[in-house]
């Protein structure tokens, strides 16, 4: 009996012990969680929080946030995400209203999706309380339409910050090599890559062969990017004027039909071919002709990467029954509506998108939205394809711009992968992406 | 009923005798203790399952969201939806087989005694210890038509390579997202199925020897029934992880090229975070669930061992 009730009180000394260690740790965890609410950067206003992607375009903005807060003492946080999330996150955010960041930056095919969601803040009151007459004159029209919604002529929710458009790479020692003058037309490509697939069968340094041509044609983003400035040349358009998609047209049939006639010349395999793959076949010398964008072209003159230094040009899209049009792809900087600091938020943008900082964000590798610095003689020094970049910007021409460009942008470019695979001919191919758009138009309706 | 169960309440009802004033006490302590794992599991499994369900029954449509079966309906009529189970359970089976009927093999080759056996086992785990990013981007590397290493040794034993671009040929492509996932995973089931080996006694072969059945009749009679229980596991474990691939498709070739290896987590993936339908993407997986349920089920029941009693 003795033993029994020994071994009953240690049972009980024990549970007291166990009820002590967990109220203990719950008490604990309670006090954590609620001290963790309260955020005391907000107690002074003078925080912002930016939602960045990590790559160079980020990169600027954030050497940028740090030159601020020793200039004005704004304390800067700085949210840093790959590509591929920093669209979700800041939807996802924005949408919960929780305030997270004071200022985003976005690529501009997003923009439609947050504008037409009232994400942003609407601009022009801000410019108003701080007399300011912004975006001046010496923005590039065809990146401050992209910040309207609707496009060009409707309210402002956010200023472009880098500026991009497609450009035509070539080979211009190929091209002198065999007596071909720069493209101006589609026509002229496919004649040029014809030559120099034919010709360079040993063209490169190692003996090897050089295609005449390279385009991604993966599905998604890849291919419908290296698509859309041929289909809009040959006089394709993504919808008519009710809306309705319009791929499959006569024009668009045509064009894909043409990018297939390239295919021809480009690298076995390029219908799965992203942005690293053609960069690798351009740096190592065995493609010649490409459309790619800007931020490729400093790395043809590294020795580390290239095998090509001094022998690419850069020029504007060709054209073809139309004019050339490049794509454009241009990041933005908008206020989120429920940002907590939004003057503070205005201030910096003002200050970021001005000339004398965009010049600092060109010189570490950003291309500006302002005319003046594509024509800077320092920048245009140490970035040769600024005339180019500037022609091909002010000539660009915007993905269609719907909320749903993601998914429509996907379907098309399942199927233009299809047909550059050799699943699909081009017919098949655009008939049944435009029975696909149809569905997505119908079902968000 | 079954004995551990009988046993605890037997124990329950003796302890609850004569000591009334204490059960309620041990209660209350039972419930302390485990309230912080239950609470755990609610706010993270319980609560979310919850919370998709309804996202599933729910459609927007003009900024405003309702209750519908909408996202269900849909699921009939969208071709890429299906297209992407289809690839799935081709990826699955072709992939399980290769990796069983491989891993066996290996587990029972291995399971004998031979020179270097240590050496053998050690270095074939290794695939299975690599991160699937890893594996991925080795692989896709590997597999580029153009530079890769498998079409540059092809190309030195004289082989054409034009046609084998691998992962951007629809018809390759499949093939090759296959052929790494058997790389990578044929390691796990050899892994269980040596440990099952292992764990099988000498006395059924001494039996079988003594009767004079040949080797496969050994391996047929002796091995397999006895190994049923490692089998079950390693097939269940793996189709699970199989049904829902997705790191190592979505490196090595993202669901190209066009569709031919979109994988119906790649598909989820993309419908909720690229197209921020967040209700259908829900609604899919409760299907990939209820799939990998019912295949579940069917493992257990063929391969479960029923007691002898």
């Amino acid at each position: 009996m003795r033993i029994n009730s020994e071994s009953n009180s240690s049972i009980h000394g024990l549970r007291s012990v166990l009820l002590a260690i967990f109220s203990t740790t719950f008490l604990v965890a309670l006090i954590i969680s609620l001290t963790g609410c309260r955020r005391p950067e907000q107690q002074n206003g003078k925080t912002l929080t930016l939602a960045v992607n990590s790559g160079v375009e980020g990169d600027a903005l954030k050497q940028a946030a740090l030159d601020y807060e020793a200039q004005t003492g704004v304390h800067i946080n700085i949210a840093e995400f790959p590509y591929t999330n920093l669209f979700e996150k800041e939807l996802l955010d924005l949408n919960a209203r929780t305030g997270a960041y004071d200022l985003i930056m976005l690529d501009d095919p997003w923009f439609p999706r947050f504008a037409t969601q009232q994400l942003m803040m609407d601009l022009a009151p801000l410019l108003q309380s701080h007399g300011a007459k912004w975006p001046d004159e010496d923005f590039v029209p065809a990146s401050v339409a992209l910040g309207r919604e609707p496009y060009q002529f409707g309210a402002l929710y956010a200023l472009p910050y880098v500026g991009n458009s497609q450009l035509l790479f070539y080979r211009k020692d190929l091209f002198a090599k065999h007596n071909l003058k720069e493209p101006a037309t589609w026509d002229d490509v496919l004649a040029a890559a014809k030559t120099i697939n034919q010709q360079e069968t040993e063209g490169t340094e190692d003996g090897g062969k050089i295609y005449g041509y390279v385009m991604r044609a993966a599905q998604g983003n890849a291919a419908v990017a290296d698509f859309m400035p041929i289909f809009w040349a040959f006089g394709g358009e993504m919808f008519d004027a009710s809306g309705r998609p319009t791929v499959n047209s006569a024009e668009g049939i045509a064009a894909l039909k043409f990018m297939l006639e390239l295919g021809k010349y480009s690298p076995p395999g390029y219908a799965s071919f992203n942005a690293d793959e053609v960069g690798a076949h351009l740096l190592q010398g065995t493609a010649a002709i490409s459309i790619n964008w800007p931020a490729w072209i400093s790395s043809f003159s590294d020795p580390a990467k290239s095998k090509v230094i001094g022998k690419m040009e850069f020029t504007t899209m060709p054209g073809a029954k139309n004019p050339g049009r490049a794509e454009i792809g241009n990041w933005l900087i908008a206020i989120p509506r429920d940002a907590k600091n939004k003057d503070a938020a205005f201030d910096f943008l003002l200050w970021a998108t001005s000339a004398e900082q965009m010049k600092r964000s060109a010189l570490r590798g950003n291309p500006p939205t302002r005319r003046s610095l594509f024509i800077d003689a320092e920048l245009v020094a140490k970035f040769p394809a600024y005339p180019a970049q500037l022609r091909s910007l002010e000539t660009s021409k915007p993905r269609p711009r719907t909320p749903f460009w993601n998914e429509i942008e996907n379907a098309f470019g399942i199927y233009l992968s299809k047909a550059n695979s050799g699943e699909l001919s081009a017919e098949e191919a655009m008939n049944q992406a435009n029975a696909e758009i149809a569905k997505i138009l119908e079902r968000e309706k | 009923m079954p004995r551990s169960q009988r046993f605890l309440s037997a124990k329950s009802r003796s302890a609850g005798k004569g000591r009334g004033l204490r059960v309620g006490s041990d209660r209350t302590l039972g419930y302390a203790l485990v309230a912080p794992s239950i609470a755990v599991l609610l706010a993270l499994s319980i609560y979310p399952l919850i919370n998709a369900v309804t996202l599933s029954l729910h459609v927007i449509s003009g900024g405003t969201s309702r209750w519908s079966l909408g996202n269900f309906a849909r699921l009939f009529s969208d071709q890429f939806f299906l297209a992407a189970l289809g690839h799935t359970l081709i990826y699955s089976a072709s992939a399980l087989t290769i990796e069983f009927f491989l891993g066996l093999a290996l587990a029972v080759l291995l399971n004998h005694r031979m020179r270097g056996r240590g050496f053998f086992r050690a270095g074939l785990l290794v695939p299975m210890m690599l991160p699937t990013v890893v594996v991925g981007v080795v692989w896709r590397l590997m597999l580029n038509p153009n530079f890769g290493a498998i079409n540059g040794t092809l190309k030195r034993l004289g082989v054409n390579t034009a046609s084998l671009t691998w992962t951007s040929s629809p018809r390759l492509a499949m093939l090759s997202v296959i052929a790494v996932d058997a790389w990578q995973w044929t390691p796990f089931m050899f892994l269980i199925l040596l440990a099952g080996l292992q764990a099988i006694p000498q006395e059924p072969y001494e039996a079988a020897l003594v009767d004079g059945s040949s080797a496969w009749q050994t391996f047929r009679n002796v091995t397999l029934p006895l190994l049923k229980p490692a089998i079950l596991v390693a097939l269940l474990l793996r189709t699970m992880d199989l049904l829902r691939v997705f790191d190592q498709v979505f490196i090595l070739t993202e669901g190209g090229p066009g569709f031919a290896t979109e994988t119906i987590s790649l598909y989820i993936y993309r419908t909720a975070f690229r197209f921020s339908n967040f209700g259908y993407a829900a609604a899919m997986s409760f299907v990939l669930l209820v799939i990998t349920n019912i295949i579940s089920a069917f493992y257990i029941r063929v391969l479960q061992v029923r007691e002898t009693g």
